[in-house]
């Protein structure tokens, strides 16, 4: 009975012991530092996606002043991340990484979202816009061709209609 | 005037007009250069929010605050890094003639992005948590950027011709590059001179 307890501490002791070693510490640490590592660079490249996103959007017209707002935020975690990365402090650098992933990839697909009815409204507009321009062209190219062979005919009675005079050579 | 000096004058009205009629429907297609000069500025603000009271004669303990700020004309928005670093005299700035940046590592770091004719700015205070002095030596232990402690260990010696230990917080500016998908630095780098006194 004293033995089974006996070997029963020992063993608490031992798993105890080798939770503590250093070895077990390090490892731990070296775990938590590339997941960390691994969550800042993935943070890096959502928010630069959705830079990107918003970028297009913005060549289609679209107002991005909200989007460029939360990303802002999301710069500022990202920031915050690397910092916490530099100082070691893993786990307040993952933290910061995922939700300035979050953030990245929320700002994206609305970018996305945005761009594409930009989009259908530009080719709305350039349609309407391109019906407007050749009706007005027809409209002038007839007007202009209809207005010179008016022109001319006026032009011509009243050069016909002129009577010669005959002036008197007085040399 | 004669019936063919009418006729020119006839064209090039109707072609005046059709280029006016077609100009809506060309501006949506032909891409008209932009002649504005494309760049980013970077400034520091003294704690008022203004081009004076700067810090320069620092101490141990104290808290001082400046303010950093990008102007970005580059015609569209854009996504900035700015590092803050600190040397001594000896140590490297940026080299603005090669567009290197300072090799020295960051300490505080802001990412952020402007809109196209807006601007951004953010405070920084800063604070020495640690400085060791000896007769004409001075070392920078620790210090405290906005809520963060960093170690620095910045040595610097006695400067006789301006009397003091002389530092730099200088702040360089990198640009997110879209084609190679990663910062580049903006070539623009700016600092503030601190007198270690006490």
């Amino acid at each position: 009975m004293v033995l089974t307890s006996n070997l029963k501490l020992l063993l608490i002791f031992l798993v105890l012991s080798a939770f503590t070693s250093p070895i077990f510490v390090l490892r731990v640490r070296a775990s938590s530092e590339s997941v960390a590592a691994s969550a800042v660079n993935q943070a890096e490249q959502a928010l630069a996606s959705a830079y990107e996103a918003v970028l297009e959007a913005e060549r289609t017209g679209v107002n991005v002043s909200g989007l460029l707002a939360r990303l802002n935020e999301a710069g500022e975690l990202l920031a915050r991340a690397h910092v916490s990365y530099g100082l070691g402090d893993f786990d307040g650098a993952a933290r910061s990484a995922d939700l300035c992933g979050q953030i990245g990839e929320e700002v994206r697909v609305e970018a996305h979202g945005l761009r594409s009815l930009a989009v259908e409204e530009v080719v709305q507009r350039f349609r309407w816009t391109m019906i407007g321009s050749i009706l007005s062209v027809t409209v002038i190219v007839g007007a202009g061709f209809l207005g010179w062979r008016m022109f001319k005919l006026r032009y011509c009675r009243r050069v016909l209609g002129m009577k010669p005079e005959v002036a008197k050579d007085e040399s | 005037m004669n019936l063919e000096d009418y006729r020119t004058l006839f064209a090039v009205a109707t072609a005046g007009l059709i280029l006016m009629a077609a100009f809506p429907t060309l501006s949506l297609v032909v891409p008209f250069p932009r002649g504005a000069e494309r760049f980013s500025e970077l400034w520091v603000l003294g704690p008022n929010r203004m081009a004076e009271d700067y810090p320069f004669n620092v101490r141990v303990g104290e808290q001082y605050r400046v303010f950093v700020g990008v102007g970005n004309h580059m015609g569209s928005s854009s996504y900035y890094l700015v590092y803050a670093k600190f040397r001594n005299q000896s140590q490297p700035l940026p080299d603005a003639s090669n567009s290197m940046p300072s090799p020295l590592p960051p300490l505080y770091e802001f990412r952020f992005l402007v809109m196209d004719g807006g601007s951004w700015e953010a405070p920084l205070t800063f604070m020495f948590l640690e400085v060791s002095r000896l007769e004409d030596s001075c070392l920078v232990r620790r210090i405290w950027i906005n809520d963060v402690v960093f170690s620095v260990d910045s040595p610097s010696r006695w400067d006789s011709e301006n009397n003091g230990f002389y530092y730099q917080l200088f702040f360089e500016l990198w640009l997110y590059d879209v084609t190679s998908r990663s910062f580049q630095f903006h070539n623009r780098f700016v600092g503030i001179w601190l007198n270690m006194t006490g």
